[in-house]
């Protein structure tokens, strides 16, 4: 039996966060991972693989268009290994990088599928071995959630872990739904040389950012994509040997067509049935997820939970911010998670992000609010990089001007966000980021050009007549 | 050709500034002379003030919830120039009259305001000290008033030379930079001089009271402006966030001092600091201010019972000839309540015993008898303490005494009592008859030496000599002013009272 003082179930960044800080502050800590190599889904088979390819999907679009800047370079030639083993690199970088600091806090690793016997202790799957802790951490994360009427035993339908091990281009690829995962995965493969078709269920692309914000990126895909079915449901998918058969509902799209491969990118489900978890106690509701309080404490006092686990969002970055609030709480400290925003951000091609309240959540709940858009076509660095689409919106409290939301699509949205979100944590007003002087010429600058577009200020378009 | 004239408050009593709780004009309107322009409220009545003229209403000077002071400007109002003409004619204000003439007229004066320099970083500071009266002569750089900061205490010196005037600041007020501290009354040379160097924009029009109407409110516009852009949820960044959790405060009690109401770290030390000295159970408690007569009657009470030796002295009195008295009056329909019968006992005994009508004067070394009988009648109101006055009690029937306290109580509940109907007392009493106690202990209404305090009558057994007989008594507490009276004289009061009350036939002597 191993005796440990806090026990944190799962490597990825939420996990290893909460290991390392819990270390930092004086604790002894042990680690479980099923998977030999740390980092988690985010690591592994997520944020930094999906990353790295699209890199590398960003570099062939570079490339094609590079025409127009006068420069004409050959068709590429794809070494799919090459492209791979890249991957594998930067993805074992970190991994490795994660080792050594766990190493270097002394957090004792412990590699095995851990399930709950008690308040105190859990076992290793398949072996006898358990371990008794006095603290627990849960980041036991989420996976892809797969329907069983989709043919999963067939190799060519694939979920997004199964698709970032590039197997193969396939010639026609249909994905199925359009949210991040689906269309990141989309952008890889679209650069790689596949006809993409996809199909949603929702009237828009990434259902839950506003319609405005996801329009460039729209225009863009429905061009260049074979097809993109809004409204759609996948009623029907048969492996037939000359591909995958997929049956449509919807208005646009066919009743059937056959693909190559199909990825299925329909969501993420929490891990939360799957640890015994109810025998230490803890409540868990029927989808998987464990709710907590803002100290990220579960019902049962000595065990935390943090991450995918705990909810939506299921970002990495709040994943890692949970960690540190449970780490700290269990080590006498007073914290607590009450960030004012989370941002999201979907690394396609232009990129879409969004911090703070979208246009909708506002109006839903009957703010009145002051909006500000830039089109990035009136925007220098825009052009100078050879491309047009993209807009920043900014959104502020009718009355006191003050910042309530942001969302970004464009070249490094994602990047460019996060001035948004530090405005949204310090109170910013409209004026606060008008008045900061941002440098010219960047991307950067279309924050400020939406913030005077609210505030009537801009002088780099005709400012909206509505007000002074 | 239309002029404008401004209108000032008219003398309105014994007060140094009061409310501003009603505009009933705006700029454009016009009014007739006698038509109401605003309402004030003193600590215990509201009054309107009148247009002195007609004209049509130029410029505003007040506003809700603004401080007003005997001479402030109210308003301007514009009229024809015949209208002026007869009103500056009827109603000019010396100042006015002499601006005109002072470059020609070497022995007229000039009034001129001094206001609080800058003081540096803070919104409003303490007046903890006033060095000056009206009437004193002063020189450039003495010293008119001490303000107290959170660190330090300073003396704010005169800017030029002259002879008070006005004071606008009492001890215990706060002042702001750019506030009105006093109005120095000064020769015309020198009052040119200090005009110039301080001329203020509206100078031009008329000098003097121009220089009253804008400065006080000025620096109260902002702090409100500061209080509506508040939002509900006050903002604090991330490490205040993280500073409040751990010291364990809900930043939702706190009122943040920052831009648009912003948590500040200062503001949760400054919290932190309160609870640290005054202690926090942990329970939810509620900060509710007091009302304005409660605040304005405490400072009152608390100096009463401070300064003034007070020695209490109890009686209870047989009233079963003023009760049968009552009962039969009753009968005819004719309401008297014990408390007529009291007053009338007191003047009764108040003549015997003068020194209890009177008060001592400021030095404390000479006592004002007073030769008339009025008497100051507590009366609970919604907001608070009132004594409302009764005056000549000697010289009314009882049944003029009970119409009269009946309108009185009832304007008071109100809020409708004229501030020159709480004024000029020679002796007070409070009675708690009608709601219950057996005793307590009158804090004398200063300046007077003497209260009354009237519990709820009682029957109690009475030995009368061969038996207990069931007998109405009520009790009575005299406190009294122990530097003005001795403890002989307050028990002779007490018992010639009694003696009085329960042989009421003795009123008539």
């Amino acid at each position: 039996m191993i005796k440990t003082k806090v026990l944190v179930i799962g490597s990825g960044p939420g996990g290893y966060t909460a290991a390392f800080r819990a270390a930092d502050l004086g604790n002894e800590v042990t680690l479980i991972e099923t998977y030999k190599t740390l980092g988690g889904v985010c690591l592994n088979v997520g944020c930094i693989p999906s990353k790295s390819l699209l890199h590398t999907a960003e570099v062939i679009n570079e490339a094609k268009h590079a025409s127009q800047l006068g420069v004409t370079f050959a068709s590429p030639k794809i070494d799919l290994d090459g492209v791979r083993k890249n991957k594998e690199d930067i993805v074992s970088k970190l991994t490795g990088g994660i080792q050594a600091l766990a190493k270097a806090r002394k957090v004792k690793v412990i590699t095995g599928y851990a399930k709950f016997l008690s308040k105190n202790q859990v076992s290793l799957d398949g072996t006898d071995e358990v371990i008794e802790f006095e603290q627990c951490i849960i980041a036991t994360g989420s996976r892809v959630t797969k329907f069983p009427m989709f043919p999963f035993e067939d190799k060519r339908v694939m979920d997004s872990t199964d698709a970032l091990m590039l197997d193969d281009i396939p010639k026609r690829m249909l994905v199925v739904g359009g949210g991040i995962i689906g269309l990141e995965m989309a952008t890889i493969y679209d650069a790689l040389g596949s006809e993409i078709t996809i199909v949603e269920l929702g009237g828009q692309i990434i259902p839950v950012a506003d319609k405005d914000i996801v329009t460039p990126l729209f225009k863009k895909i429905k061009k260049n994509y074979a097809n993109v079915f809004l409204n759609t449901k996948v009623t029907k998918m048969t492996a037939a040997k000359k591909g995958i058969k997929v049956e449509f509902e919807g208005k646009d799209a066919p009743e059937s067509d056959t693909f190559d491969k199909v990825l299925v990118a329909v969501g993420r489900t929490p891990n939360g049935l799957l640890i015994d978890a109810e025998k230490a106690g803890v409540k868990i509701d029927k989808s998987g997820f464990i709710s907590t309080n803002n100290q990220m404490k579960t019902n049962i006092d000595n065990i935390f939970a943090i991450g995918d686990i705990v909810g939506q969002p299921m970002l990495a970055h709040k994943a890692t911010h949970e960690a540190k609030v449970a780490a700290e709480v269990i080590s006498g400290g007073k914290s607590g998670f009450d960030a004012l925003t989370i941002p999201s951000v979907a690394y396609t091609d232009p990129e879409i992000a969004w911090t703070g309240k979208t246009e909708k959540e506002l109006t839903e709940a009957g703010v009145k609010f002051t909006k500000g858009v830039f089109p990035w076509a009136a925007s220098g660095k825009n052009l100078s990089i050879g491309r047009s689409e993209g807009i920043s919106k900014g959104l502020f409290d009718a009355e006191s001007g003050k910042i309530l939301g942001m969302g970004i699509c464009g070249n490094n949205a994602g990047d460019l966000i996060s001035e948004a979100s530090l405005a949204i944590e310090m109170g910013c007003d409209m004026s606060d980021i008008a008045l900061t002087i941002h440098a010219h010429p960047t991307l950067s600058e279309t924050t400020a050009f939406a913030a005077e577009m609210a505030e009537g200020t801009i002088t780099d378009l005709m400012p909206p007549r509505k007000k002074k | 050709m239309p002029t404008k004239k401004n209108v000032e408050l008219p003398d309105i009593g014994d007060f140094d500034s009061v409310d501003v709780i009603e505009v009933l004009v705006k700029v454009g309107d016009v009014v007739n002379e006698n038509d109401s322009l605003i309402t004030l409220e003193t600590d215990k009545a509201t009054m309107e003030i009148p247009a002195p003229f007609s004209g049509k209403v130029a410029s505003l000077a007040v506003k809700i919830g603004d401080k007003i002071a005997t001479g402030e400007l109210i308003l301007t109002l514009e009229s024809d120039s015949d209208q002026a003409e007869d009103a500056s004619n009827e109603a000019a204000s010396p100042s006015n009259s002499e601006t005109i003439e002072s470059s020609n007229n070497k022995s007229s004066t000039a009034q001129k305001n001094v206001e609080l320099p800058d003081i540096g970083d803070f919104d409003s500071v303490d007046v903890i000290e006033v060095l000056v009266k009206v009437g004193d002569v002063v020189n450039e750089n003495d010293s008119l008033i001490t303000l107290e900061t959170d660190k330090a205490t300073m003396e704010i010196p005169a800017p030029f030379s002259g002879k008070v005037a006005s004071l606008a600041v009492k001890i215990g007020d706060k002042i702001a930079t750019g506030e009105l501290i006093l109005t120095l009354e000064s020769d015309s040379d020198q009052a040119e001089d200090a005009s110039n160097e301080a001329a203020s924009p509206s100078n031009s029009e008329t000098i003097e009271s121009s220089n009253i109407e804008i400065e006080a409110p000025k620096i109260e516009t902002t702090k409100e402006e500061i209080t509506l852009t508040t939002d509900s949820t006050s903002h604090a960044s991330p490490s205040i966030r993280k500073l409040a959790r751990e010291l364990g405060v809900s930043l939702s009690k706190i009122k943040g001092t920052g831009k648009k109401g912003r948590i500040l770290e200062d503001d949760l030390k400054s919290f932190v600091k309160q609870i640290v000295i005054h202690g926090d159970t942990g329970n939810e408690v509620e900060v509710v201010p007091l009302s304005r007569i409660k605040k304005i009657s405490g400072k009152h009470l608390s100096n009463s019972w401070s300064s003034i030796p007070h020695v209490t002295q109890f009686d209870e009195v047989n009233i079963e000839q003023l009760e049968k008295f009552r009962k039969h009056q009753k009968e005819r329909n004719i309401k008297l309540s014990p408390l007529i019968f009291i007053m009338k006992a007191v003047v009764q005994v108040l003549k015997r015993h003068p020194n209890f009508n009177a008060s001592l004067d400021e030095t404390g070394e000479n006592l004002i008898v007073k030769k008339y009988f009025n008497l100051g009648i507590a009366v609970d109101t919604p907001n608070g303490l009132v004594v409302p006055v009764v005056k000549d009690v000697g010289q009314k029937s009882l049944v003029e005494l009970a119409e009269e306290l009946a309108d009185i109580s009832s304007r008071a509940r109100a809020g409708q009592l004229q501030a020159s109907e709480m004024k000029g007392a020679g002796f007070t009493i409070s009675s708690l008859g009608g709601i219950g106690g057996t005793q307590f202990t009158p804090i004398i209404n200063a300046p007077e030496v003497a209260i009354l305090g009237v519990s709820r009558t009682q029957i109690k057994p009475v030995w009368n000599g061969s038996s207990f007989e069931p007998t109405a008594m009520i009790p009575l507490a005299l406190s009294y002013d122990h530097r003005v009276i001795d403890g002989v004289e307050g028990a002779k009061f007490m018992a010639e009272l009694n003696q009085v009350l329960s042989n009421i036939m003795e009123m008539l002597l």
